[in-house]
C-alpha cells in the first residue's frame, strides 16, 4: 500500500512544485499586503475615505482585511487538495492493469488513495498554519487563533471536496475527472444554498431587485452572510473537521464498493 | 514418484459480459511448463487472465493458483506471480528509479539489486522516463518488473506482439533463462504462433470463449496432420479422423486428428506434419462452420 502511496506522490509531483510556487506566492503576497494595511497605500487611503467621511458607511474595513487574507489562506489548500489529477494520470498511463495485480486489495488499493489525500492535506494546512503564524506575528488583523480555525476549516472543506470527488471518480470510471471535479462542486454549493435558502434568496433579491437593502443601515447582506460565515468557520472549525471525517468515512466506504463493482475497469 | 503439482488449475469457469461469453473454461498447468494460450483476438484470452489473476470475478467455477482457491487469498497469492501486459501500464513520466521505489514498497520479495541488473542486462536507462521507451523497451521494462519479485508464475498476455522479429527472439531467450529453475511455470497468451512451437510445452486453444483443443504440445503436433486428396476421395475418408475439411491447391486438405491411423488406413495419400497454426486454422474454421450451420 506505501507503494501506491509514494506512486500516487509521484504522479501529484508537479502539483507539488505549483504548490510550493503558490505558498511561497501567497506568503509574499499576505506580508505585502498586510504591510500595505498598516503603512502603505491602502492604510493612506482607509485614511482618505476617513477624512471624507466614507468610513463605516454600513462596512468595515477590517472586516474586508480580515477576508482578503482568509482568501489568500486558502490557496495553498486549494492547490494541493486536488486529487482528481491522480485519476487522470492513472487512466492514461492504463495503471489499473498493473495496481489490479499487485498483492493488494481493492480496499487497501482505495485506502492508498485517501491517504495520499490525508497526507497531501495534512502538508497545505501545516504549511498553511506556518505561514499564519508568521504573519500574525507581525500584524494584529487576525490572530493566529483566527487564523487556525479558518485554515482548520478551509481543510476540511478540501477534504468533503476530495471525498466527493473520489467516489465519483470511481463511479465515473477514467477520462471523467472534469465533469467529477464540477459535480462535486456543485453538489457541495447545493448543499450550502439549502441550508442557507431564506438567506440566499434574500442576497439573490438584493442583488437583482434593487440597492436600497444593500446600501441600508444594516449594511450590505452578502457582506453580512460572508462575515457571518467567516466567523462561524473560524469558531467552530469543530463541527467541520467532524463533518469531513464522517464523510471521508463514508466515501471510502462507498469507494470500496464501487471499485470492487467495477473491478478490471477502475 | 514425486506427484505433478498444478500451479494453475480452472475448473468450469465461466463468465458472461452479455454480448461476450467465457464458456465452462477448464485448464490445468503443472508446475514448471510453458502453458500457450492461443486464440484469435476477442477469443477469451485475456478474459481468461483477468479471472486466473482475480481482477475479475468468475460467474460459475472454481480457480486454483499454487493449490490454493483465489477467492480465499487471491492479493496474497499474487505476491508469487509476475505479470506483463500487451502495453506497458506505468505512467509516462516515471523513471526506472521510480518504479523501482513503488515497487519495493508493494512487494515483499522485491529485490532492487535484482531489478537494476535486469535493467543493465536489458540496456534500460534508469534515469530515462519510460514514456520515452520503444515498444520493445517498454516490455523489457516489464518483464524486468515482473522477475524482480521471485515470482513462481509468470502471466503474460501478448507480450510479443508488435515487436520485431530480433527483440522478439531476446524476449522469448529471457523466458528460457527463466524456465531454468524447475519450480517456474509461464502461461503465455499469444497469436504468435511461432513463438509458442519454440516455448511451450502444454497448448490451450481458445475460440469464441470455449476451448476447442488442449494437451501437450509435442503430443498435439504428433497426432495431428494434414492430408492431401482430391475431392472424389474425401468421402473415401474416415469422418471420425476429419477435424476439418479445406480447399487446396491441388485438391483438398483435411487436418486429421490421428495420424498414424491416417497413415496406416490410407498409405496411398499424402500426409505432412501439421504446424500449430494449421491446427489452429482448421479449428477455428470447423467452430466457425458448426456456428453458421447451427444458424
Amino acid at each position: 500500500m506505501k507503494g501506491l502511496i509514494l506512486k500516487d506522490l509521484i504522479c501529484l509531483r508537479k502539483q507539488l512544485i505549483v504548490f510550493t510556487y503558490v505558498v511561497v506566492s501567497v506568503f509574499v503576497i499576505a506580508v505585502m499586503f498586510v504591510c500595505s494595511v498598516q503603512y502603505g497605500n491602502i492604510a493612506l487611503s482607509e485614511r482618505k475615505m476617513l477624512a471624507d467621511g466614507l468610513y463605516g458607511a454600513g462596512f468595515s474595513m477590517t472586516d474586508i482585511y480580515r477576508m482578503i487574507l482568509a482568501l489568500f489562506m486558502l490557496l495553498p489548500i486549494a492547490s494541493i487538495g486536488d486529487m482528481a489529477n491522480v485519476f487522470e494520470a492513472d487512466g492514461k498511463a492504463g495503471f489499473s492493469k498493473v495496481s489490479s495485480v499487485m498483492p493488494l486489495s481493492v480496499g487497501q488499493r482505495v485506502l492508498a488513495r485517501y491517504i495520499t489525500i490525508f497526507v497531501m492535506l495534512v502538508i497545505g494546512v501545516l504549511v498553511d498554519l506556518l505561514i499564519a503564524f508568521v504573519l500574525s506575528l507581525f500584524t494584529d488583523l487576525v490572530s493566529f487563533g483566527d487564523f487556525f480555525g479558518m485554515i482548520l476549516s478551509a481543510g476540511s472543506l478540501m477534504s468533503i471536496y476530495s471525498a466527493i470527488v473520489i467516489i465519483l471518480c470511481f463511479l465515473f470510471g477514467y477520462g471523467k475527472e472534469d465533469r467529477a471535479r464540477i459535480v462535486a462542486l456543485l453538489s457541495m454549493a447545493l448543499v450550502f444554498v439549502l441550508f442557507h435558502l431564506e438567506k440566499t434568496k434574500a442576497i439573490f433579491m438584493d442583488l437583482t431587485m434593487g440597492t436600497e437593502d444593500a446600501e441600508g443601515p444594516d449594511g450590505s447582506l452578502w457582506m453580512d452572510t460572508v462575515n457571518s460565515l467567516i466567523v462561524y468557520i473560524k469558531d467552530r472549525f469543530y463541527l467541520l473537521v467532524l463533518l469531513a471525517i464522517a464523510v471521508i468515512v463514508g466515501s471510502y466506504s462507498l469507494s470500496v464498493v464501487i471499485a470492487q463493482k467495477k473491478r478490471g475497469v477502475v | 514418484m514425486e506427484e505433478i503439482r498444478n500451479v494453475i488449475e480452472m475448473k468450469n469457469v465461466t463468465k458472461d459480459y452479455g454480448d461476450f461469453k467465457l464458456d465452462n473454461i477448464s485448464i490445468s498447468v503443472p508446475e514448471g511448463s510453458v502453458c500457450g494460450l492461443i486464440g484469435q483476438n476477442g477469443a477469451g484470452k485475456t478474459t481468461t487472465i483477468k479471472l486466473l489473476l482475480d481482477v475479475v470475478g468468475a460467474d460459475q467455477g472454481e480457480i486454483f493458483l499454487f493449490g490454493e482457491a483465489i477467492k480465499k487469498g487471491s492479493a496474497k497469492l499474487r505476491e508469487e506471480i509476475g505479470v506483463v501486459f500487451d502495453d506497458m501500464g506505468f505512467h509516462e513520466f516515471m523513471t526506472g528509479k521510480d518504479i523501482n521505489i513503488m515497487m519495493k514498497n508493494v512487494y515483499h520479495n522485491w529485490e532492487e539489486s535484482v531489478f537494476f541488473d535486469y535493467l543493465k542486462k536489458f540496456s534500460l536507462p534508469v534515469k530515462k522516463k519510460c514514456g520515452d521507451f520503444s515498444r520493445g523497451m517498454r516490455m523489457k521494462l516489464q518483464i524486468a518488473v515482473a522477475l524482480s519479485h521471485h515470482a513462481r508464475l509468470l502471466v503474460m498476455d501478448e507480450p510479443t506482439s508488435g515487436l520485431d522479429p530480433i527483440v522478439r527472439n531476446e524476449i522469448l531467450q529471457i523466458f528460457r533463462e527463466y524456465m531454468v529453475e524447475e519450480d517456474h511455470t509461464i502461461l503465455l497468451s499469444t497469436h504468435i504462433i511461432s513463438d509458442l512451437e519454440k516455448l511451450a510445452d502444454e497448448i490451450v486453444f481458445i475460440n469464441g470463449g470455449r476451448i476447442i483443443l488442449s494437451g501437450n504440445k509435442d503430443e498435439i503436433l504428433e497426432t495431428h496432420g494434414r492430408l492431401k486428396c482430391k475431392k472424389e476421395e474425401v468421402d473415401q475418408i474416415d469422418r471420425s479422423l476429419i477435424v476439418n475439411i479445406q480447399p487446396g491447391i491441388f485438391g483438398m486438405e483435411l487436418l486429421v486428428n490421428d495420424r498414424k491411423a491416417c497413415q496406416k488406413r490410407y498409405p496411398d495419400l499424402v500426409l505432412d506434419q501439421a504446424s500449430l497454426e494449421d491446427i489452429m486454422l482448421f479449428y477455428v474454421n470447423q467452430k466457425e462452420e458448426a456456428d453458421a450451420e447451427r444458424r
